[in-house]
């Protein structure tokens, strides 16, 4: 018989024993810091706790080679310096109490330990009252030396030097340099955000990468958005300051129309913690559930604020996880606050001034040459000077269709409008914020003429969500029925799922569910929304009770309203008007009107922009009017 | 292969085998119409894989053979030749050349030999019976198969043989239809046969003819029918059909007697109003009163009232229109019964006359 694999095989006994410091060390430091980035977090934080106004981090090699964090904090004193290195030693909590309402970033004493344990280290730091910094390091563990002095101005300098040294096996997982350092800048970034008021400071190599000024108060704040987001984000992006039962919520979320193909502008922050939290996360889907097309991301940058006894941090330890002690309040606040903006906005003028349909100097000149190629579709400048026109011009006999539709959908995409929020309603005297309809384009497009100049409109893209928002409230308003199966459909769960169905059998059943309990393992499903009756409902019903599991009930009901919106949708879509309809005035301006009174006009189901403003000064910088 | 054959007989019989080709196909030749001659016989012949109809005619042959061409550029052809024309077809070097008068075509095609055909499998029981029979099985039963439903054996018609009698029953979950007709055997015959939603469209459309025997094998896994010239094979469907002997109810204590017509007209009218999704509107039985109303989310509203004969309880039960009305008009009885037990049990609708068809409907609750 083959010996079983090593792994398998055990002496006959070999007593139990205590780990060794260091391999204990070891082990956390697998949890703790997996990367360079997870070092630079640990110790940035490290700093924003010790009250640094500014932090300076610097890395070599990617951070394998060697990262230093500076900051201006309170700094150790002397005889605690020792201390500090020991694992399960802080100064930020001491009792249970204090565990359980922790305001700092960390509390759990492991950090410096578990960086020492796999790294060559030294920590420098000076009091306000001390003359001079003291100094200690080591190499795997502590070196018991007793520290030395060194010059240095009050704070705290942490250097670490050849990462993962002694555990060559981690060492292998590490990417190139250029990757860690990106992981490192991405980190840093999030910090920034995080604390605003703090000055930030970032090198690679030798080189300058990020410099974040002290900011405070909301302009400032604003700065530090706009460095690290870029500024399109806070162009399209709609202010939320929300505060109810103890909980604020505060910071910006990006117009749906202003949706990523990744998820890589999302930055959330709980008590100025950096968070990924799959029910704060639900909560965001959700918001943009029907304005934004699953396979988009929305942009935002969020500050939630709570007392930090009602969050519990002491969940896993990059605590990058929380966890709520009243979850279901804080999913539906932060639900209904970023829901209601993204409904209630209003459009401002300030917004809707499209700074950025400015010309690039380059394409300036050659905007009024008549032959000048079209730009390709993708890629490069902003250049539309050539199709533009081609889209533009109405009545000239050439202009193709296809050209003319595909280049003026072009133009439009590439336009940063923030096509969305719900157009003001009437001014009075026939002041309309989507103005007047003056013409229709090819068949798709409504020219309409409004106080800040012309007003592009996709009508079925605007229709469709006119009609969409129509059928959404004849839905809500209404009792959903519920079609008697003939044969009752036997659907095999767990138990508890079947138990949290039971438990919210009476909800369902307004929702057009209705199924009893028939075995240990199994519910018969007996009735189902009409509206969804020819797809797989026992499947739907199967996904709704595994898919509540982590949150709250509630998730359930939205899911089982979720998919008869669905159907809603793709109702809407085929109901609206096509491309090539002709319309007269008076319908254009009817859908203009109705666009003005539904919520989420801004775009279509499937998250396109439904209108966009080109407004006077871009079509006088067309022309080089007033120049 | 080269024959001479009036337009007339080469359409109809195009138009029996037409309906299996499918407008877009992965395979090539199952786009294209099988031909054969021997003796004084045209064989046609079209397959999607799952069913396949051959049918031949009469046709003065001038050399035999066999080929392959494009069933529907062929059948367009055809039709649109004048009425009464000669067509000639002839194959020649790889091509169907076409003349009738001064058309000429010339087509694709693909070997013969490539063409597939379902094997006819042995041992099966054959019943013959009058086509108008096998017509009204499943005329009264067709439209309340399921159409693309996750459960499979749903997308079909049940036949099930038992006691010299053929049964049709049909559901997509939320209603039912079953027929009963009388039939011969040829031999001692039992089991259940599901026919895909396909092949039974395909058959209705070939028993569109007057006073013909059908003669009808069923196999596990294949249908086979024989009626005039034409022979239609087709797989079935593997699965087991639920048991639809326990959802029809009995001994409803609600029992009304209506003109189907009325009721008809009625419903249809009420329908206008209903939500265009949920097509709900609810039935309300009093002593010598029929009620029908619905709503839509427009506030719309609409009343109906019929005259009919029951006594009893009042009782009010909420259906799909939709489903009402497709069993009304399966029916051709001057008058129907409608039975129900509760609002949260299934109706029972069939011809006091003739209660071997009858069609259940599940309520809706609105």
């Amino acid at each position: 018989m083959a010996p079983p694999p090593a792994c398998f095989r055990y002496p006959v006994h070999v007593p139990i024993h205590r780990l060794a410091d260091q391999l204990v060390n070891q082990i956390a430091a697998g949890e703790v810091v997996e990367r360079p980035a997870a070092v630079v977090k640990e110790l940035v934080e490290n700093s924003l706790d010790a009250g640094a106004t500014r932090i300076d981090v610097e890395v070599v090699g990617g951070g394998l080679d060697a990262i230093v964090v500076r900051d201006d904090g309170g700094g150790i004193p002397q005889a605690e310096l020792a201390l500090a290195l020991a694992a399960h030693a802080t100064s930020k909590i001491a009792t249970l109490d204090e565990l359980e309402a922790v305001g700092s970033l960390g509390f759990r004493g492991e950090a410096l330990a578990s960086i020492l344990a796999v790294a060559r280290f030294s920590l420098a730091s000076r009091t306000a009252e001390a003359a001079h910094g003291w100094q200690v390091g080591g190499a795997g563990a502590a070196s018991g030396a007793t520290p030395e002095p060194v010059a240095m101005p009050c704070g705290t300098k942490v250097e670490v030097h050849d990462l993962f040294f002694n555990t060559p096996a981690r060492r292998k997982f590490m990417r190139q340099p250029a990757t860690e350092r990106r992981h490192v800048e991405q980190r840093l970034r999030c910090l920034a955000l995080a604390r605003p008021e703090v000055a930030f400071g970032f090198s690679s190599d030798a080189r300058r990468v990020l410099e974040f000024a002290r900011a405070a108060g909301t302009v400032a704040l604003e700065a530090r958005v706009n460095a690290v987001c870029g500024k399109e984000f806070l162009t399209n992006a709609l202010a939320i300051d929300e505060a109810r039962a103890g909980l604020r919520l505060y910071g910006w979320v990006g117009l749906p129309a202003f949706a990523r193909n990744q998820a890589d502008l999302q930055y959330l922050f709980v008590n100025g913690r950096v968070v990924r939290d799959k029910l704060l996360g639900h909560a965001l889907r959700r918001a943009y559930a029907d304005v934004l097309h699953s396979t988009r991301y929305p942009a935002f940058v969020l500050y939630l604020e709570l007392d930090p006894a009602r969050v519990d941090v002491n969940v896993h330890p990059a605590k990058t996880e929380v966890r709520f002690r009243d979850a279901a309040t804080v999913h539906d606040f932060m639900l209904g606050a970023v829901h209601g903006a993204i409904r209630r906005a209003r459009p401002d003028a300030e917004q809707h001034r499209v700074e950025t349909f400015a010309l690039p100097a380059r394409s300036t000149g050659v905007a009024g040459a008549e032959d000048t190629p079209r730009a390709p579709p993708a890629g490069g400048g902003f250049s539309y000077s050539a199709p533009y026109r081609a889209g533009l011009a109405l009545g000239r006999p050439g202009a193709g269709m296809g050209v003319g539709d595909w280049a003026l959908a072009d133009a439009v995409r590439r336009l940063e409008v923030p096509a969305d929020s719900v157009p003001a309603a009437a001014e009075g005297d026939g002041n309309y914020a989507l103005g007047r309809p003056l013409a229709q384009l090819l068949g798709v497009y409504i020219l309409a003429e409004n106080r800040g100049g012309l007003v592009l409109v996709d009508a079925h893209a605007a229709h469709e969500r006119v009609l969409y928002e129509r059928l959404k409230r004849q839905l809500a308003a209404g009792a959903i029925p519920s079609q008697a199966l003939l044969v009752p459909e036997s659907v095999r769960l767990g138990d508890d799922e079947i138990e949290r169905l039971l438990a919210e059998r009476e909800k369902l059943g307004r929702l057009g569910f209705r199924f009893d309990r028939s075995g240990p393992e199994s519910i018969l499903l007996r009735g189902v929304p009409p509206l969804i009756a020819h797809t797989d409902c026992s499947a739907l019903l199967a996904e709704l009770a595994s898919g509540s599991a982590e949150g709250d009930s509630r998730h359930l009901f939205d899911e089982a309203l979720d998919a008869q919106e669905r159907v809603l949708a793709n109702v809407a879509c085929k109901a609206a008007i096509k491309a090539n309809r002709h319309l007269t005035l008076a319908e254009m301006d009817a859908l203009l009107r109705d666009m003005e009174r539904t919520e989420r006009s801004g775009q279509c189901n499937h998250g396109r922009p439904t209108w966009v403003q080109i407004g006077m000064p871009e079509l006088d910088r067309l022309f080089l009017r007033g120049r | 292969m080269n024959i001479v054959i009036s337009r007339g007989n080469l359409l109809s019989a195009l138009q029996q085998v037409i309906g299996v080709v499918e407008r877009r196909q992965s395979l090539p030749i199952l786009g294209n119409v099988f031909l054969r001659v021997s003796d004084d016989q045209l064989e046609l012949r079209t397959t999607d894989l799952e069913i396949q109809i051959g049918c031949a005619v009469q046709v003065q042959n001038l050399a035999p053979g066999s080929v392959t061409a494009p069933a529907r550029k062929l059948y367009d052809i055809c039709r649109g030749l004048p009425e009464g024309s000669e067509i000639e077809l002839q194959e020649q070097e790889g091509r169907l050349r076409v003349k009738s008068g001064r058309s000429r075509y010339v087509l694709a095609t693909l070997p013969a030999a490539d063409f597939p055909e379902l094997e006819q499998i042995e041992g099966q029981a054959t019943f013959e019976m009058p086509s108008a029979v096998l017509k009204s099985l499943i005329v009264r039963t067709q439209f309340a198969m399921a159409q693309q439903d996750v459960r499979y054996y749903l997308n079909g018609l049940l036949l099930e043989v038992a006691d010299k009698t053929m049964r049709a029953v049909a559901t997509d979950g939320h209603r039912l239809a079953v027929s009963e007709e009388a039939v011969e055997c040829t031999s001692e015959a039992g089991g259940q046969y599901i026919v895909p939603r396909k092949t039974v469209l395909e058959v209705a459309r070939l028993l569109d003819v007057q006073d013909a025997t059908v003669k009808l094998g069923l196999a596990a896994g294949q249908l086979v029918m024989r009626v005039n010239d034409c022979t239609l094979v087709s797989k079935l469907v593997d699965g087991s059909y639920p048991e639809y002997k326990r959802v029809i109810p009995e001994n409803g204590d609600h029992c009304a007697v209506a003109n189907r017509e009325a009721v008809k007209q009625a419903l249809t009218r009420a329908a206008i109003l209903s939500n265009e999704k949920f097509r709900g509107v609810r039935v309300g039985l009093a002593s010598g009163v029929m009620k029908i109303e619905t709503q839509n989310p427009d506030q719309e509203e609409a009343f109906e009232e019929v005259s009919i004969a029951y006594e009893g309880e009042d009782l009010t039960i909420g259906f799909n229109v939709t489903y009402l009305l497709d069993a009304l008009n399966a029916m051709n009885g001057e008058e129907f019964a409608l039975e129900m037990r509760g609002p949260d049990a299934s109706g029972l609708i069939y011809d006091e006359k003739i209660p071997q068809h009858k069609y259940v409907v599940m309520p809706m609750r609105l």
